[in-house]
């Protein structure tokens, strides 16, 4: 196998292939810094096209937008707390706060280097490591992807906010969001009065421009009009002079990788988990937690690293198995398709040269990040910080119809959005917290589906949820995610006492 | 008889128009409504199809696929109902799942409301069974399920597809009883099978051919073997009677002038025998078996029939 991925290097790396892996990552890097567009819909609008190219030129392309968007999102992100992209969101948690004090240049440096990265890790965890991941897929039934779900939602408490009762509330209104559509497992059309539109859920990125993206347009438009403070809000220096203050992210960046890479070959979770979680884990790792959500560079680097390390990763079960990890992995499985590479255990026999040379696609994708990304990408963008505000909110709100009309080619997902959009000014200017709805309309569709299923290949026997030891292992970590916390305050507050 | 004279000039006016379109036909880009994303199975099949249906319609056709994803396929077809019966726009049309929305769903459209083209995919159904089970033939399957009767979990893509409506088939014809589980998707169900967290499956050929050597593939639901999977056996061959399978093709509005329906069926039956077509469907693992005009619609009403006695006697939600 090792042969075979040597052998398949010298194709990738003539001009056609490389060239392709080159604009995938500056298209990609626009596509999600533009709230709206996101990878998948890149990748989806490209399928058509690549009937005509070569495979190599056409899946060059993919892996580099892929990579390329999911930095990209982090770049409106950091500047304006709109997430391009859904995985973008928990960088905003620390970049944007970054970016109000002046260092919106070193939060996007951290963002590139991160992303870079988590991309290398996840692509090297992709070449050497498929065969043997794509087996622990196989042990993950209905009954573990429950816990898998119930676990992230557990281990994301801290996203509720200051006012847990508030972080509640936005959290079941996701999970009624993910009730919208078509039942899972009988196919009853729920909430859906009568439109054709809403009988497969309603898509995350509707969901998603809507609440995130409009509250700020929103506040843009608000402002008096002040060009002479948001020209100077990005200060960059050499990437040369700014990455030894990254060092000391080491260990960020090795445990957010492993947490991509880890959920980007369970299937459905995808980025916005791997980057929540792998923030969460970062953050209760730190020496100063208390710093996190205030411009802490480290969430940066969590987030990042971590929704970067979950691209080629995702693969692996989407390549071994035909079950893509991500929304994106699926298009590009289509993407596979059409050149007649039919995922499963034959591809990698039949078609060595293609699947391992898209690997190493994946990986040059992830080295160029940090040419492309680090100094031209982000200095054109910040540039646009310098247009008139009104200007910049009216751009956004152009690119967030063109983005949502283009997922399906159809006006309600727009109007679907706007709705989206009020609700989410709402939210904001009451003190709602947003991300814990994003999770909520991820896991918990996720949770249900896979509730149902374990109950009936159960035949109803509430058993079969602890039925084998995967099972188990995982409720006992989301007990401790849970417990942890709070006997730790109970020992500091002890502790405290004695003293 | 005013009546009848008024319906004749509107006959002769009709065809005269047509006879007209006979000449130009494609004058102008034809639309083709495929009712999924861009990268699916039926896209595929359409976009592979298509330029070949473009060589022999001739006149410098163009065939400009439009993806109208949703609702299983149901927002694209029903758009294709409604559309002008002009033959610029045309549809893909999947069976039995197109006519089983019209029974668990309310549909705005109905058999009637097609032209029926050409059917160009044929994918047979097939049981397969995780290696843990043990289970290698459709005799040890069935002995099994007459055994312990809801004992063995089945998964599959979704209920009211071709292999929901394929195993209530199965059932009735061996007098046995499973566990059905619907999964999001076929790759699901076959992973799940992998893993063996679900004893057996109904999936189509296309879809274990790649997965020979890690799943017991007991028999193909066809009258002969499958080029796809030459060493599996037919259920027939095994004692069952038991075809089903899932079709994709094309449809055209209903009511298209009659020469115009003509010239496309025409371009479709000379596409569907164009080896170069062949050669790019067997690549995309769609495998190949074209009904033509009259035949496909004959195929549609089999399939409804089918559909409805299942759905009579057994519905699903």
């Amino acid at each position: 196998m090792y042969m075979d991925l040597i052998s398949a290097l010298p194709s990738v790396l003539s001009f056609d292939n490389f060239f392709a892996i080159v604009i995938g990552v500056l298209s990609g890097i626009a596509v999600g810094a533009m709230p709206g567009l996101s990878a998948t819909m890149a990748i989806s609008v490209l399928v058509p096209f690549t009937f005509g190219l070569d495979p190599l030129v056409a899946l060059g392309l993919m892996a580099g937008i892929y990579n390329g968007a999911m930095y990209g999102g982090a770049i409106p992100a950091v500047l304006l707390r709109i997430p391009g992209t859904p995985a973008a969101v928990a960088t905003s948690f620390d970049g944007y706060p970054m970016a109000q004090s002046g260092r919106g240049g070193f939060a996007l440096q951290v963002a590139v280097v991160s992303s870079a990265i988590g991309g290398i890790a996840s692509a090297l965890a992709l070449m050497l490591l498929a065969p043997p991941l794509a087996k622990v897929t196989l042990l993950f039934g209905p009954a573990e992807v429950f816990w898998i779900a119930v676990f992230g939602l557990c281990s994301i408490i801290f996203l509720l906010g200051e006012s847990p009762i508030k972080g509640l509330i936005s959290a079941c209104f996701g999970i009624f969001v993910s009730m919208v559509g078509a039942d899972p497992i009988t196919s009853e059309d729920r909430f859906t009065f009568g439109q054709l539109e809403l009988l497969d859920g309603i898509n995350m990125v509707i969901l998603l421009v809507g609440l995130y993206a409009m509250p700020p347009v929103i506040d843009l438009l608000e402002q008096p009009l002040d060009t002479k403070e948001a020209g100077k809000a990005l200060k960059t220096e050499s990437l040369l002079r700014s990455f030894p203050r990254m060092f000391h992210f080491w260990k960020t960046w090795l445990r957010s990788s492993l947490i991509g890479i880890w959920i980007g070959i369970l299937p459905g979770a995808g980025g916005s988990m791997a980057a929540f979680m792998s923030y969460n884990e970062a953050r209760r790792a730190s020496s100063n937690p208390d710093e996190w959500g205030k411009g802490e560079p480290e969430g940066v680097a969590a987030s990042e690293t971590a929704n970067n390390a979950d691209t080629a990763s995702a693969l692996i079960p989407a390549l071994t198995l035909g079950i893509p990890g991500t929304a994106v992995a699926a298009v590009m499985l289509g993407g596979l398709l059409v050149h007649g590479l039919q995922p499963g255990p034959m591809l990698f026999r039949d078609n060595p040269d293609i699947v391992f040379g898209f690997m190493w696609q994946f990986l040059f994708g992830a080295i160029l990040l940090i040419f492309l990304g680090g100094s031209l990408a982000t200095n054109s963008f910040a540039h646009l910080l310098k247009l008139p505000r009104p200007v910049l909110g009216a751009i956004i709100i152009v690119l967030m119809f063109i983005g949502v009309y283009s997922i399906n080619g159809r006006m309600f997902d727009v109007y679907l959005m706007l709705g989206f959009g009020l609700i989410g000014y709402v939210m904001d200017k009451f003190k709602f917290p947003l991300p814990p709805v994003v999770l909520g309309l991820i896991l918990g569709g996720f949770a249900e589906e896979n509730l149902r299923l374990t109950l009936l290949i159960g035949q109803g026997q509430w058993s079969s949820l602890f039925a084998n030891t995967t099972s188990l292992v995982l409720v006992a970590m989301t007990i401790a995610v849970v417990v942890g916390p709070m006997i730790k305050r109970r020992v500091v507050k002890a502790r405290k006492s004695e003293s | 008889m005013f009546n009848y004279k008024k319906k004749a000039a509107l006959m002769s006016a009709l065809l005269f128009a047509s006879g007209a379109a006979l000449a130009d036909y494609p004058e102008k880009p034809i639309t083709l409504i495929v009712g999924f994303s861009a990268g699916g199975g039926t896209d595929v099949m359409a976009r592979n199809v298509a330029p070949f249906v473009e060589k022999y319609l001739g006149n410098d056709a163009s065939i400009v696929v439009k993806n109208m994803p949703g609702a299983s396929g149901q927002i694209g077809i029903t758009e294709v109902a409604h559309s002008d019966p002009d033959g610029y726009t045309l549809g893909t049309y999947n069976l039995p799942g197109m006519m089983a929305r019209t029974l668990d769903r309310e549909a705005k459209y109905s058999a009637d409301s097609f032209t029926f083209l050409a059917n160009i995919v044929s994918d047979p159904n097939v049981i397969v069974t995780s290696k843990k089970t043990g289970i290698t033939s459709v005799k040890e399957l069935i002995d099994a399920a007459q055994k312990a009767p809801g004992s063995i979990t089945v998964g599959m893509s979704s209920l009211g597809g071709d292999d929901h409506l394929g195993l209530t088939k199965f059932q009735s014809l061996t007098d046995t009883k499973f566990t059905i589980i619907p999964f999001k998707g076929s790759s699901a169900a076959r992973t799940a099978i992998l893993g063996g967290h679900v004893a057996a499956g109904v999936l189509n050929v296309s879809e274990v051919a790649a997965f020979k050597d890690e799943l017991n593939v007991i028999g193909v639901a066809k009258a002969t073997r499958s080029e796809f999977a030459p060493n599996v056996k037919t259920f027939k061959e095994q004692g069952v009677e038991f075809y089903n399978g899932a079709l994709r093709g094309f449809v055209a509005p209903a009511g298209l002038p009659a020469d115009v329906e003509l010239k496309l069926l025409e371009a479709f039956s000379k596409a569907a025998s164009d080896p170069e077509m062949l050669a790019k469907m067997k690549a995309t693992a769609n495998p190949v078996e074209a009904s033509i005009g009259l035949d496909f619609k004959n195929l549609n009403n089999e399939l409804y029939d089918l559909a409805k006695q299942a759905w009579e006697t057994t519905p699903w939600k």
